[in-house]
């Protein structure tokens, strides 16, 4: 929290001018933009072979800046699922960033009102450990907040236009084993998701959640459901 | 392929979903808290969300069922996950998974 960091820190990161705390946050957030390059060229790829244009997957990276929502987006279209059925699938998967900004919000205390839409735009989960870990040594500068952002947006956004460009370079995805790039790098999330038994379980839940429900029902809400009960079901049965 | 219209419209809508998911806790809650059994909820939705993509794209690829043990997707998902564990490497894991689901493919298909 704001008010709980010293006063000596305060001070000093206030009195340093906005740029030079702008760019300290852009060099906190460089290793987020080394790792968004690859995995944003890996969207641009994915995106243009189910029919996304190179500006349609540049603008879809720079609006959404979504990360796993997008790359469900572009499952659940793949698959044939209307919009609706896409909006659902990405609100589900990022309905993280709720918990995420309510952790935040209460740091935001004296945080200007016109700098709070910027700070939500560029909440994902990588600058939200940047900015977290660094508000606990620092307190939460806005500002230097602002540039792990504007970074982080960078690296996502240049990995997307260069694999959307250099997507027309490569012949035939699936000699590559493209089609595993996305289960191989949803299954890498969920590794890294597993913290503790509870979590465990509730991935199994989940998971028993979603094939009985693509057994049942058309399309692609297995994946929706399999999330929003199977989390309910864990969050009711575990402690 | 999808037509551009399609797309479009996909593209609008979660630059606005995003962006309101991410505002409104923002917005709101320095005044409410969120009450605990809705944050227990959310603590386990990204967890649930993995889980049920892993098990639909491994078990169901392509939309179909491929309930067998010689089903590459599933193979491939063994050394991709162990990669991951031991390396915490998001891309390592993703080229690993890539390259086993090639062999796999070979090997089963």
């Amino acid at each position: 929290m704001c008010g709980m960091s010293s006063p000596a820190t305060d001070t000093s990161a206030r009195a340093s001018g906005r740029l030079a705390r702008f760019t300290r946050g852009v060099r906190l957030g460089f290793p987020i933009l080394l790792g968004y390059v690859p995995v944003g060229m890996t969207f641009g790829v994915l995106a243009r072979k189910i029919g996304f244009s190179s500006l349609q997957a540049v603008v879809c990276s720079a609006t959404a800046l979504a990360g796993a929502g997008q790359f469900i987006a572009l499952s659940v279209l793949a698959a044939g699922g209307g919009v609706l059925a896409v909006l659902a699938a990405t609100v589900v998967v990022n309905l993280r960033y709720v918990l995420f900004g309510a952790t935040l919000a209460p740091r935001l205390g004296r945080v200007s009102h016109a700098l709070r839409p910027f700070l939500a735009f560029t909440l994902t989960d990588e600058t939200f450990a940047v900015n977290t870990t660094d508000a606990r040594i620092a307190g939460l500068d806005p500002v230097s907040a602002l540039g792990v952002g504007a970074i982080a947006w960078l690296g996502w956004v240049s990995g997307t236009a260069l694999g959307a460009l250099a997507s027309g370079a490569i012949p035939d995805p699936s000699r590559f084993g493209a089609e595993f790039a996305m289960p191989a790098m949803f299954t890498a999330l969920l590794v890294g998701q597993i913290e503790t038994r509870s979590h465990a379980y509730a991935a199994a839940i989940a998971a028993a959640v979603a094939l009985t429900t693509a057994a049942v029902l058309p399309g692609t809400w297995g994946v929706t459901i399999g999330a929003v009960v199977g989390a309910a079901i864990a969050a009711w049965r575990l402690t | 392929m999808r037509d551009p219209g399609t797309i479009w419209a996909v593209i609008a809508g979660m630059a606005i979903a995003n962006f309101v998911v991410r505002f409104t806790p923002i917005a709101l809650v320095s005044r409410a808290r969120i009450p605990e059994p809705v944050a227990r909820w959310l603590s386990y939705v990204p967890v649930a969300v993995m889980a049920s993509l892993v098990a639909t794209e491994v078990l169901r690829p392509g939309g179909s069922w491929l309930l067998t043990p010689r089903n590459p997707y599933l193979l491939a998902a063994i050394p991709t996950a162990f990669v991951f564990g031991k390396t915490r490497s998001f891309l390592g894991a993703t080229l690993a998974g890539m390259v086993s689901f090639l062999a796999f493919r070979a090997l089963v298909g």
